[in-house]
C-alpha cells in the first residue's frame, strides 16, 4: 500500500462525515504532493488538513481549499512554506473559517507572486485587518483574494502601506475601505512604479484627516498625479500630505486643485514651483498648496524667473501672519496684487488705460476714449484683427497687453508709441481728408483726373474711386500717410523719438527679404522700409534705380513739415503710377548682386503728373499688372505699432454719426445714406474683408455689417468718466415685478473688503448693485406727516433755529470794520489810568455759510421686519374675565385694530424717522441723500437710491420712500464705502454719513461662518475709518439694545448711539442730526 | 518819493507806486486799443480770464502806457518830469470788507485818526484802482463800487459822512476768473454790467512761445515746445484740470530750463505737480511732457 492509500484510508473515517468533494480534494492533493514530500511530511500535511475540518462548523470549507491548493502550489514551494501555510490556516480557521478560505484560495497565486519566504508576512497583513467581526473578516478575506493582483503591483513591504490605509479607513467605513481595496490594484497599476508608495503614503494621511475623500482620491488621484512631472511627484505628494496631516480641511481638494494647476504649467517648471512651495509649507501647508494652485494665474502676469521674488514677498507676509500669507497666495489680497504688478514687466491696458486716455485727449484735444482691440473686433464693423491697434476716429483701440520687452518701462513706452501713433492720426487729420482741398507740398492733380461711376459717399471713397487697383492704392496710401504721421510725431514730440525709432528699427529687422519678392511688391516693401526711417535698408535692382529713387523721394517729401493728408493723397497718386509701371515679376535670383541701396531723389514734390486716368480700362499699364504672367500682387507685411489704418471706413463712420445726429447746424444738410450706397461702398472697399466677416450668405453678412455700422454710428462716443468705483451697466434687476414697464437701471461698483486677520484688503471683493428703489404709494409720506404732525412742526422749528445767521458780529478783534464801542471805552479808561490797554477793540461781521452734505444709510435687512412690541403683550391684562363673549369681543377689536393699524416694525420706524428728517432737512437746505442697503453674499450687495444728492424731493421720491422694506442680509462695509463714494462727489465742506441699523453687520461669507461677528465688525469699522479719512463724519445709530458691545468696537472714537426706546427714534434722529452738524 | 530799505527793497506809499519800467506785454488782440479808449471815456474795465493769463501784467502795462504820454518838460525849469500813472492794486480775499477799501479810524495817542483805504486814495489822486479777483471779496464791497462806476463817479464814505468825487484820472479795473469760482461766487449782474469786459484766453501757440521766449530767456525752440505742452495740457478739461496750465507756469518752466534744469524735470515741477494732486492725472501729463521733451 502506498503512503497515499494509507493516509486516505486512515483519514477516511474523519472525512466521510463531510460532503463528498472534501475527500476527493484530499486525494487529489495527496497525489499531487506525494512526489514532493517525504511520507512523514505528507502525513503532517494530511493531519493539518484533517484538523482544519474539526475547528468549527464551517471550517471543513477551509479544509477543502487547503487540499485544493496543494496541486496548484508553485514548484519551488518548500516544505517550510507548506507547513507555514498549514499553521496559518489553522490559526485563521479557528477565528474565522471564511478568512481561512480566502487565504488558502489565494495562497498559490500569492506564493507564486511573492515567493515562499513572504508567506507569513502576507498572512500577518491580512490578519491585521481582521478585528473579530464579520465585516472585518470579509475585508481581510478580500485582501487575501486580491493578494495575487496586489503583489503584481506592490512588493510585500510596500503592501504594508496599503493595509495601513485600508485599516485606517475601515475604522470609519468598511464599505469605503472595501471599495478602495477593490480598486487598489487597478489604480496602482496605472501609476509608475516609483509613485506607488508615495501615492499610498498620501492615501494614509488622507484616511487619517479627511477619510471621506479617499474614494475621490482613488478615483481621480492617479490621473491627477499623471499631470505632474514624474520626478517631482513624490515631493508633491509629501507636500500635499502636510496639508492633510492633522487638519480637518479637505485635503483632497487642495491636492486636486494644485495638481490641475501644475498640469497647466510646463513640466520643466514643476520642480521649481514645488520647491518654492516646500519653503512655504513649514509656515502654512495651505499657503504652499495655494501657491501651487495660483501659479498658472500668476504666470499669466509674470515670467517664471519672477516667481521667486513674488513667493519671497509672500513668505515674508506669511511669517508675520498666517491669514495674511494665505490670502496672499490665494490671490485674495491687494498686497499680493501690488507686488505682482511691480514684478510684472508687462503692461496691461486695464491699468494704464486711464492714463493713456487723458494723454491722448491732451494730444488730440478731442474726447477720445481708449478700448481694447478685441472690443473693436467684436463690434463687427469691419475691423477683424483682435490684436492690432486702430482707431475709428473717436476711440483709440489698443492691445490689452504689451509684453514684448523684459522691462515694464519699455513696455509702457511701446504702448505709448502705439497710442501716440493712433492719436496722431486724429491730431494730424488723417480722417479729415477733403477731396477738393489742395495740399501744401504737392500741387493738386487728383481733381483733374477723370472719374466715372457712382456717387461716392465720402471724400475718401471718392479718392479711392480714382484707382482701378484699389488694393495697391490703399497699401500705398497707408504707407505714405503713416510716413507722414510718423514724421509729424518725430518732429512735434521730441521725447517720443527714441522709443519710436527703436520700434521702427525692430520692425525693419523683421521685414521679409525684399530680394525674394516680385518686383512691384519689392517696390512697395522698400517704401515701407523707407517709411520706417530705414532708407539704408532699401534694396533694389541697379538697373531700375530711377523709379525707386523717385518713390523714395516722394516719401521723403511727405514727411516735410506742414504736409497735409491731401499731400499724402497726391504722393500716393504719383507712387501708384510708378508702381503700376513696374511689372510684378520675380527678378532672376542670379543677379542678386545688382540689388543696391537707392538714394531718394530730391525735389520730388515738383514731379509732374500727367492728366488722364490712372490706367483705367483699356490702358496698357493697367493690364500689365496681372496680365503678363506676373505674380498676383500681395500686400506688404503689417507694421505692428502702426496698427490697422482704415481711413475710408472711418470717414464713412464719421459721416454716419453725423447723419445720426442730424448734422451740424449751419452745415449743408447732407443727404442721408441709402443702403444701396452703403452696400456698394462695402463691396468696393478693400478695407473690409467681407469674407472674414461672413457668417451666412453675402447678403445677410452685408446686412449684418451695415446694421452694426448703423448701431455704432447711432451711439455717439461716450465719455466715460471712469470713476474709482468703476460703474458698469448691468441689465439684471433687483426686485422688479414682471409687469413693471421700466426695469430699474442697475449700476455695478466694486469695492475692496478688509480682512482683519490678514490685515489686508481683498481686492474688488464686493459688488455693489446700485439702483433706484421702486416707487410705491405716495400716501405713506403724507400719512406720516399727518400722523406726526406735532413732531413735524416741532422739528421744523428746531431746524429753523439752526438756519445760520448770514452775518454774525465778532467782537474784540485787533482790526475790523469799526470800533466796538464798549471795548473802545475800556481802552480809553485803561489808557488814562496808565495801564496796558487791550488793543482788540474792533468788531466785524463774519459770514457763516452752512455747507453740509449728509448721506443716510438705511438698513433694509430682513431683521428689520421684527415687530417692536412683540415681547410686550399689551393686551394681556384686559379684563375679559372668563366670559367667552367678552373675550370674543376683545379679540375682534384687537384684530380690527391690527388690521387698520398693523403693529409697527423697526423698518416702519426707520421710514418714519426718515420722512421727518427729510422735511427738516428741506427747511435748512442741507444737501442730503437717502440710501437703503441689503443684499446677500459679496457679489450682490444691493444699494437702493431713495434720494440721490442731486435729486429734489418730489413725488417720485416720496413714492420710493414707501417701498423701503426688509429684504436680506446686512453687509455694511461695502454699503458704507459706496455712500462714502457718493459723499466724496459732493463739494460740501462738512460731510456726514449716518448709518441707521437694527443690529450688527451680518451676511453669508461675511466672516468664517454664520456665527462669527469679528470679521464683519472689523470690515465695517475699516469702512467707517476710510470714510473718516475722506473727511466725512460717520455716525452710527442702532435700535439694537445689545448694540453697545459691538458698536464700541466698530465706532471706537466715532459717534454712535443706541436708541434705547425704539419708538423715540423719529424724535431722536432730528435732534441727533442737529447735534452732529452744529 | 520812495524810501530805500537797507535790503534794497523800495517801499512806496500805495498811491505813489507807479510802473517805472515798461512791462513786457505782447498784445494778442485789440485789448490795448480797447483799454485806451475805455480809459479816455472813463469806462470801467473788467478783465476776465484764467489765472496766469496776464491780466495783472496787462494792467501794469496799461498803467505804464497811459502814464507815458504825459511825460512833460517843464517850461520853467526845463526838467523832464514824467507824469506817471499811479496804479493801486488790491488783492481781494474773502474777508475783505468795505472798510478795508474805504478806510477806517485808527487809534492815535490823542484819540482816533481817520485813515483812507486804498480805494479812497485812488479816487482822490486819480489813479487806476485794480481790484484783483473781485468776486472773492464780500458782497458789500461790490455794492460800494457801484457809484464809482457809473456816471456819478462818487465814493460815499459813510463813517465820515462824506462823498468824494473821483479825480479825473481815476479808473476802476477789476479782474475775475470765471473758471474756478463756484456758482455761489459768481459776479452779480448789477456789478458786472457796469464794466466792459476784456477776455483773456490762453494765447495762441506762436504768441505764447514768443512770450515764454522773452520772459524766460529760452530759445525759440524750447519756447515752442513749452507752448505746445501748454496747448496739449489744456486739452483735457476734467479731473481737476479745468484750469489748464497758465502761461505763467510755462514761463517758470522756461526759466528753470534756461538755468540748466533738465526740461522734463522743469516741466514736472512747474507744470505737472502744480496742476493736480491726482496721481493718475499727473502721470498722464507726465507722459505728454516726456513725449514732447527728450
Amino acid at each position: 500500500m502506498t503512503i497515499v492509500g494509507e493516509l486516505l484510508a486512515r483519514n477516511h473515517e474523519r472525512l466521510s462525515g463531510f460532503p463528498a468533494p472534501l475527500e476527493q480534494q484530499f486525494e487529489a492533493g495527496l497525489r499531487a504532493l506525494a512526489p514532493r514530500l517525504t511520507p512523514s511530511q505528507l502525513q503532517i500535511w494530511s493531519e493539518t488538513g484533517v484538523d482544519l475540518t474539526g475547528l468549527s462548523l464551517r471550517s471543513w470549507e477551509a479544509a477543502v481549499e487547503y487540499f485544493k491548493a496543494a496541486p496548484q502550489l508553485p514548484a519551488n514551494t518548500t516544505w517550510d512554506a507548506i507547513e507555514t501555510l498549514g499553521r496559518e490556516a489553522l490559526t485563521m480557521a479557528a477565528e474565522s473559517a471564511p478568512l481561512a478560505v480566502s487565504f488558502l484560495r489565494s495562497a498559490p497565486g500569492a506564493l507564486a507572486a511573492v515567493g515562499p519566504n513572504h508567506l507569513r508576512q502576507w498572512a500577518d497583513l491580512g490578519r491585521r485587518l481582521y478585528k473579530g467581526n464579520w465585516k472585518s473578516a470579509s475585508l481581510a478575506a478580500q485582501f487575501y483574494d486580491l493578494g495575487p493582483q496586489v503583489f503584481r503591483v506592490l512588493r510585500v513591504s510596500q503592501s504594508v502601506r496599503l493595509v495601513l490605509f485600508v485599516d485606517e479607513l475601515s475604522r470609519h467605513s468598511y464599505e469605503l475601505a472595501s471599495a478602495c481595496l477593490a480598486t487598489a490594484p487597478a489604480v496602482l497599476a496605472r501609476l509608475d512604479e516609483d509613485d506607488r508608495l508615495p501615492f499610498l503614503a498620501f492615501a494614509v494621511e488622507l484616511a487619517q484627516s479627511s477619510w471621506a475623500d479617499s474614494r475621490l482620491y482613488f478615483e481621480r488621484g492617479a490621473s491627477l498625479l499623471q499631470k505632474i512631472h514624474a520626478p517631482v511627484r513624490e515631493r508633491y505628494l509629501l507636500l500635499a500630505a502636510q496639508v492633510a496631516r492633522g487638519h480637518n480641511r479637505s485635503a483632497f481638494q487642495y491636492f486636486e486643485e494644485a495638481a490641475l494647476a501644475l498640469g497647466e504649467l510646463e513640466p520643466d517648471d514643476h520642480h521649481r514651483v514645488v520647491e518654492l512651495a516646500e519653503q512655504l509649507a513649514p509656515y502654512s501647508p495651505f499657503a504652499a498648496m495655494d501657491f501651487v494652485t495660483s501659479t498658472p494665474r500668476v504666470l499669466e502676469r509674470i515670467r517664471v524667473d519672477e516667481l521667486e521674488p513674488w513667493q519671497q514677498a509672500g513668505l515674508r507676509i506669511l511669517q508675520l501672519s498666517h491669514e495674511g500669507g494665505e490670502g496672499y497666495f490665494r490671490l485674495q489680497s491687494s498686497r499680493g496684487e501690488d507686488i505682482l504688478d511691480t514684478l510684472s514687466a508687462r503692461v496691461e491696458l486695464a491699468k494704464v488705460g486711464e492714463i493713456l486716455r487723458l494723454y491722448c485727449k491732451a494730444l488730440t484735444g478731442r474726447n477720445v476714449s481708449i478700448q481694447t482691440t478685441a472690443s473693436l473686433a467684436e463690434k463687427g464693423i469691419g475691423w477683424i484683427d483682435e490684436h492690432r491697434a486702430s482707431t475709428e476716429g473717436s476711440t483709440i483701440f489698443l492691445p490689452d497687453l504689451m509684453e514684448r520687452y523684459t522691462n515694464k518701462g519699455e513696455n509702457f513706452a511701446a504702448m505709448k508709441v502705439f497710442a501716440t501713433h493712433q492719436a496722431a492720426h486724429i491730431e494730424f487729420g488723417s480722417f479729415d481728408f477733403d477731396f477738393e482741398r489742395p495740399g501744401t507740398v504737392f500741387p493738386a492733380s487728383r481733381t483733374t483726373l477723370v472719374r466715372e461711376g457712382s456717387q461716392p459717399v465720402t471724400d475718401m471713397e471718392r479718392y479711392f474711386d480714382l484707382f482701378p487697383d484699389r488694393k495697391l492704392a490703399s497699401d500705398l496710401y497707408t504707407i505714405v500717410e503713416d510716413a507722414r504721421i510718423d514724421g509729424a510725431i518725430k518732429r512735434e514730440y521730441g521725447g517720443i523719438r527714441r522709443p519710436l525709432g527703436r520700434m521702427q528699427a525692430g520692425e525693419i529687422a523683421n521685414r521679409p527679404d525684399v530680394r525674394r519678392l516680385p518686383l512691384r511688391q519689392a517696390f512697395v516693401e522698400n517704401l515701407v522700409r523707407a517709411s520706417l526711417d530705414g532708407v539704408e535698408a532699401v534694396r533694389w535692382p541697379k538697373s531700375r534705380a530711377q523709379v525707386m529713387a523717385q518713390g523714395l523721394g516722394l516719401l521723403q517729401a511727405i514727411a516735410a513739415p506742414g504736409a497735409l493728408v491731401e499731400d499724402a493723397a497726391e504722393a500716393t497718386l504719383r507712387l501708384y503710377r510708378i508702381a503700376l509701371a513696374i511689372p510684378n515679376v520675380l527678378e532672376d535670383q542670379d543677379d542678386e548682386d545688382d540689388w543696391d541701396p537707392v538714394a531718394p531723389s530730391e525735389g520730388m514734390q515738383q514731379m509732374p503728373v500727367e492728366g488722364g486716368d490712372l490706367g483705367g480700362e483699356g490702358s496698357e499699364m493697367e493690364l500689365s499688372d496681372v496680365g503678363e504672367g506676373g505674380e498676383e500682387y500681395q500686400s506688404p507685411q503689417d507694421v505692428d505699432f502702426r496698427g490697422d489704418f482704415k481711413p475710408e471706413l472711418v470717414q464713412l463712420l464719421m459721416k454716419l454719426r453725423q447723419d445720426a445726429q442730424g448734422g451740424d447746424a449751419g452745415q449743408v444738410q447732407n443727404m442721408p445714406l441709402t443702403p444701396e450706397q452703403l452696400a456698394e461702398l462695402l463691396e468696393k472697399s478693400v478695407e473690409i474683408d467681407l469674407d472674414s466677416l461672413m457668417e451666412g450668405d453675402l447678403d445677410s453678412t452685408t446686412g449684418m455689417f451695415m446694421s452694426n455700422l448703423m448701431k455704432e454710428a447711432g451711439t455717439p462716443a461716450q465719455d466715460k468718466d471712469a470713476k474709482k468705483g468703476e460703474p458698469r451697466g448691468d441689465d439684471s434687476t433687483g426686485e422688479g415685478e414682471g409687469e413693471e414697464p421700466l426695469q430699474p437701471i442697475v449700476t455695478v461698483y466694486y469695492y475692496d473688503e478688509w480682512d482683519f486677520r490678514a490685515q489686508d484688503y481683498k481686492p474688488r471683493w464686493c459688488a455693489i448693485k446700485e439702483a433706484n428703489l421702486e416707487e410705491g404709494a405716495e400716501d405713506f409720506y403724507e400719512n406720516t406727516l399727518r400722523e406726526h404732525a406735532g413732531l413735524v412742526s416741532q422739528t421744523r422749528k428746531q431746524f429753523e433755529l439752526m438756519k445760520p445767521e448770514l452775518f454774525r458780529k465778532l467782537k474784540r478783534l485787533p482790526e475790523g470794520e469799526d470800533f466796538d464801542l464798549d471795548a473802545a471805552i475800556d481802552w480809553m479808561v485803561e489808557r488814562k489810568a496808565g495801564g496796558q490797554p487791550n488793543e482788540k477793540i474792533y468788531w466785524r461781521r463774519n459770514k457763516i455759510e452752512r455747507d453740509v452734505a449728509v448721506a443716510f444709510l438705511i438698513d433694509m435687512s430682513a431683521s428689520t421686519d421684527e415687530e417692536i412690541n412683540k415681547r410686550e403683550k399689551k393686551y394681556e391684562d384686559d379684563d375679559y374675565d372668563d366670559d367667552p363673549r367678552k373675550y370674543l369681543s376683545w379679540w375682534v377689536s384687537k384684530r380690527r385694530q391690527e388690521l387698520t393699524s398693523p403693529p409697527k416694525r423697526i423698518i416702519d420706524l426707520e421710514k418714519e424717522s426718515t420722512v421727518l428728517l427729510m422735511t427738516a432737512l428741506e427747511t435748512i437746505g442741507d444737501q442730503y441723500g437717502i440710501y437703503g442697503f441689503s443684499g446677500y453674499v459679496r457679489d450682490n450687495v444691493e444699494f437702493f437710491v431713495i434720494k440721490d444728492f442731486d435729486e429734489n424731493l418730489d413725488h417720485k421720491i416720496k413714492k420710493r420712500l414707501d417701498k423701503i422694506s426688509p429684504i436680506r442680509s446686512t453687509r455694511m462695509g461695502p454699503a458704507i464705502r459706496h455712500a462714502t463714494f457718493k459723499l466724496r462727489e459732493t463739494d460740501a465742506k462738512i460731510k456726514i454719513l449716518v448709518l441707521l441699523s437694527d443690529g450688527r453687520p451680518q451676511d453669508h461669507g461675511y466672516g468664517r461662518d454664520r456665527t462669527e461677528k469679528e470679521y464683519a465688525i472689523h470690515d465695517t469699522k475699516q469702512a467707517l475709518n476710510e470714510a473718516k479719512r475722506e473727511g466725512i463724519t460717520p455716525f452710527a445709530l442702532t435700535v439694537d439694545r445689545a448694540g453697545h458691545d459691538y458698536l464700541k468696537t466698530m465706532c471706537e472714537d466715532m459717534g454712535y448711539e443706541v436708541v434705547a426706546d425704539i419708538e423715540a427714534l423719529p424724535s431722536r434722529l432730528p435732534t441727533l442730526y442737529r447735534r452732529l452738524t452744529e | 518819493m520812495a524810501d530805500s530799505t537797507p535790503a534794497g527793497a523800495f517801499i512806496h506809499a500805495v498811491e505813489e507806486y507807479t510802473v517805472q519800467q515798461e512791462p513786457y506785454y505782447l498784445p494778442i488782440g485789440d485789448e490795448v486799443q480797447l483799454f485806451e479808449t475805455a480809459y479816455e471815456q472813463r469806462i470801467p474795465v473788467l478783465l476776465k480770464g484764467p489765472t496766469g493769463a496776464g491780466k495783472t501784467r496787462f494792467v501794469e502795462y496799461m498803467a505804464w502806457r497811459l502814464g507815458h504820454p504825459f511825460t512833460r518838460i517843464s517850461a520853467r525849469t526845463g526838467e523832464e518830469a514824467e507824469h506817471r500813472k499811479p496804479l493801486i492794486t488790491v488783492a481781494c480775499h474773502e474777508d475783505l470788507t468795505a472798510s478795508d477799501l474805504v478806510g477806517r479810524y485808527l487809534l492815535d495817542t490823542d484819540g482816533t485818526r481817520w485813515v483812507d483805504g486804498p480805494l479812497t486814495r485812488a479816487v482822490k489822486i486819480g489813479a487806476i484802482c485794480y481790484l484783483d479777483e473781485v468776486v472773492e471779496a464780500r458782497k458789500d464791497t461790490t455794492v460800494l463800487i457801484h457809484p464809482l462806476t457809473d456816471y456819478r463817479r462818487l465814493l460815499p464814505i459813510e463813517k465820515l459822512g462824506q462823498v468824494v468825487e473821483a479825480a479825473d484820472g481815476f479808473l476802476l479795473v477789476i479782474s475775475y476768473n470765471p473758471g474756478y469760482q463756484s456758482a455761489l461766487k459768481d459776479l452779480k449782474h448789477s456789478t458786472r454790467q457796469r464794466f466792459i469786459s476784456i477776455e483773456f484766453g490762453d494765447p495762441p501757440k506762436d504768441q505764447e512761445a514768443e512770450i515764454i521766449a522773452h520772459e524766460a530767456g529760452v530759445t525759440r525752440d524750447t519756447a515752442m515746445d513749452l507752448a505746445k505742452l501748454g496747448e496739449k495740457v489744456r486739452n483735457p478739461r476734467e479731473h481737476g484740470l479745468s484750469e489748464g496750465v497758465s502761461t505763467r507756469l510755462l514761463i517758470y518752466a522756461g526759466r528753470l530750463i534756461h538755468r540748466g534744469v533738465p526740461a522734463r524735470r522743469a516741466c514736472q515741477v512747474s507744470v505737472t505737480w502744480s496742476l493736480t494732486d491726482d496721481a493718475e492725472v499727473q502721470r498722464s501729463i507726465e507722459e505728454v511732457v516726456t513725449s514732447i521733451f527728450e
